[in-house]
C-alpha cells in the first residue's frame, strides 16, 4: 500500500499544493459597502484566486508539454474504434470504486446496474473493450466518494486547483484520496509491490480523457475571455451534474433567464423579430 | 325583425368563429408541444442551413448571424450575463457589449456548427417551468461510438414568439458559464464595463483573424 502510495508522484504536489495554499495569496475580499459585490465574491468561493490562478499556469504549462501532444499522438494513431475500446475497458476497470460508492449511497438499483454491466462486458464484451451493456440500455454511470460525500449533504467548500489533477474542491480531493485507498486494483498492486500498473492507468486515464474532449478544450480556450474562470464554473457544474445523475432541476441551476424577456432590450428584440 | 338582421349580419363572423375556435385549440397545443416542436425544426434548420462546408466563411457567418439571432433572445441572454453591471453601463456601453457580445458567439460558434455532421437530436421529454419557460430535454448521437451527449435547451416564449435563452451541455449552461467568465472579467478589470468592453473587442478581433 505504502509502497505504490509512495511511487506516484502526484501526492508529493499534492502536498506542495496544501502548502502554497497556506502561504499563497489571497483574494481581495470586495468592500463591504457594497453587497452585490460581497455576494458574488461569496459565491464565486474562491479565496486564494491568485495562487490558485499560479496552479493553473502551471498545470496549463504540463498540458501544452506533455498531454496535449500525447492526446494529440494518441487521437491521431489509434482510430475512433480504438479509442472508444479503451475507453470502455477504462470504465470497466471503475466497478469497483463505482460498486462502493453505489452502495454508499445507498443506491441499490444502480448497484445492481454496475455489476451487471461489469458481468455482461467482462465477458461479452471482451474483458470490458466493447461497452455491449449500453447496447442493452445499461448506460454507464460514473461514481465517486466525492459524489456519495454531497449525497451526505457535505458542502463542496472553497474551489481549489489541484497541481497535475486539476480543479477540485475539499470534498472532492478526499473522495479521490479515498477512491485510491478502496480501489481493489491499488491494494493488489500495492500487496505484490507492482510499481506500474496505478501510473500506467493514471496516465491513460489521462490521454483518454483529454483525447476525449480535445475539441471542447480547444474552442473554450480560445474563445472563453478568462479561461481560470470558464473551466471553474464548468467543473462545478459538471460535478453538480453527476451528482444529481443528470436530473438537476433547470429552474434550480440556471437563473430563469426567460424572465428577462418581460424587460429590456429583450422586448423591443421580441417585437423587431418575425 | 331588427334582431332578426342582427343575427344575420353577425352569421358569417359566428360561423367563422365556430370553425375557427376547435382549429385554433388542435393547432396551438400545450406550451411543452409547441417548444418540443421549436427545437425540433430548429435542429432541422441548422443542419439544413448551417453544415455546408464549402460555403466561403463570410457566408457562413451571415448564414449563422441570422440564424442565431432570429431564435435565440441574444439581448436578453446578453443582458441577464452582465447581471448587475448592466445597471452601471451607460446606454453606448449596452450597444457596444451587445454588438461584440453577438459578435463573439456567431465568430466562436460557426465552425462547430459547420463541423456538426448532423446527428439526429433525439427529443426525450420537455417540462414546463412556469408560463414563458420551458426546457426540451435532448439527446445527440455522437459519430466514432463516442458517448451520446446530454443537450437541454431552454425556451423562452412571449405570445407566440419562441426563443433560445440557454443550452445546457451535459448540465453546463452556456448562459451561466459565459456570466462567470464575463463578470470574471469585469472584475479582474476594476470593476468596469468598459475593461469587458476591451477584452470582448481583442478576442472577437483575434477569432476573425486567426480562423480565416
Amino acid at each position: 500500500m505504502t509502497s505504490s502510495l509512495n511511487s506516484i508522484f502526484p501526492f508529493r504536489f499534492l502536498i506542495i499544493a496544501v502548502t502554497a495554499l497556506s502561504l499563497g495569496a489571497c483574494a481581495t475580499a470586495p468592500d463591504s459597502s457594497d453587497p452585490e459585490a460581497v455576494a458574488e465574491f461569496d459565491q464565486v468561493n474562491d479565496p486564494a484566486e491568485p495562487t490558485m490562478r499560479a496552479i493553473f499556469a502551471f498545470n496549463r504549462t504540463l498540458d501544452t508539454v506533455v498531454l496535449k501532444p500525447a492526446a494529440s499522438v494518441y487521437k491521431d494513431v489509434v482510430p475512433d474504434k480504438g479509442r472508444a475500446a479503451v475507453h470502455n475497458f477504462l470504465n470497466n476497470l471503475r466497478t469497483p470504486v463505482i460498486f462502493f460508492n453505489n452502495v454508499m449511497q445507498g443506491d441499490f438499483e444502480d448497484a445492481l446496474m454496475t455489476l451487471m454491466r461489469f458481468l455482461i462486458n467482462s465477458t461479452v464484451g471482451i474483458l470490458g473493450f466493447d461497452d455491449v451493456a449500453a447496447d442493452l440500455g445499461m448506460e454507464f454511470r460514473n461514481e465517486d466518494f466525492g459524489q456519495t460525500l454531497a449525497v451526505w449533504n457535505m458542502p463542496d467548500g472553497p474551489y481549489i486547483m489541484l497541481p497535475v489533477f486539476g480543479p477540485s474542491n475539499p470534498r472532492d480531493a478526499i473522495g479521490r484520496v479515498v477512491d485510491f485507498i478502496i480501489d481493489p486494483l491499488n491494494i493488489w498492486a500495492g500487496n505484490v509491490d507492482n510499481d506500474w500498473a496505478m501510473p500506467t492507468r493514471t496516465g491513460v486515464d489521462a490521454v483518454d480523457f483529454r483525447a476525449l474532449h480535445f475539441d471542447t478544450i480547444a474552442d473554450l480556450e480560445k474563445s472563453s475571455l478568462d479561461f481560470y474562470a470558464t473551466v471553474r464554473t464548468l467543473y462545478r457544474q459538471r460535478r453538480n451534474d453527476e451528482i444529481h445523475n443528470g436530473n438537476v432541476d433547470p429552474a434550480m441551476s440556471v437563473p430563469s433567464i426567460g424572465e428577462l424577456l418581460d424587460d429590456g432590450p429583450a422586448v423591443e428584440e421580441i417585437s423587431q423579430a418575425d | 325583425m331588427k334582431r332578426r338582421s342582427l343575427i344575420k349580419a353577425f352569421a358569417p363572423l359566428l360561423v367563422c368563429l365556430l370553425i375557427a375556435l376547435p382549429l385554433g385549440a388542435a393547432q396551438a397545443g400545450t406550451f411543452e408541444d409547441e417548444a418540443t416542436i421549436f427545437v425540433k425544426n430548429l435542429a432541422k434548420k441548422a443542419i439544413g442551413e448551417l453544415t455546408n462546408k464549402s460555403a466561403p466563411r463570410e457566408k457562413r457567418i451571415a448564414l449563422f448571424r441570422n440564424f442565431f439571432t432570429t431564435h435565440f433572445a441574444v439581448k436578453g441572454i446578453g443582458k441577464w450575463i452582465l447581471g448587475r453591471h448592466w445597471k452601471k453601463a451607460t446606454p453606448d456601453e449596452r450597444a457596444e457589449y451587445l454588438r461584440l457580445f453577438e459578435d463573439l458567439m456567431v465568430i466562436s460558434y460557426v465552425d462547430r456548427f459547420a463541423a456538426y455532421t448532423g446527428e439526429p437530436l433525439l427529443v426525450i421529454k420537455t417540462l414546463r417551468q412556469n408560463d414563458t419557460n420551458a426546457t426540451v430535454y435532448a439527446e445527440i448521437e455522437q459519430p466514432g461510438g463516442a458517448p451520446t451527449v446530454h443537450v437541454d435547451w431552454r425556451v423562452a416564449r412571449k405570445g407566440t414568439m419562441y426563443k433560445i435563452v440557454d443550452v445546457i451541455v451535459e448540465g453546463t449552461s452556456m448562459s451561466s458559464t459565459l456570466r462567470s467568465d464575463f463578470g470574471s472579467t469585469i472584475r479582474r478589470r476594476g470593476g468596469k464595463v468598459s475593461g469587458l468592453i476591451d477584452a470582448l473587442r481583442k478576442k472577437t478581433k483575434g477569432l476573425r483573424s486567426s480562423s480565416e
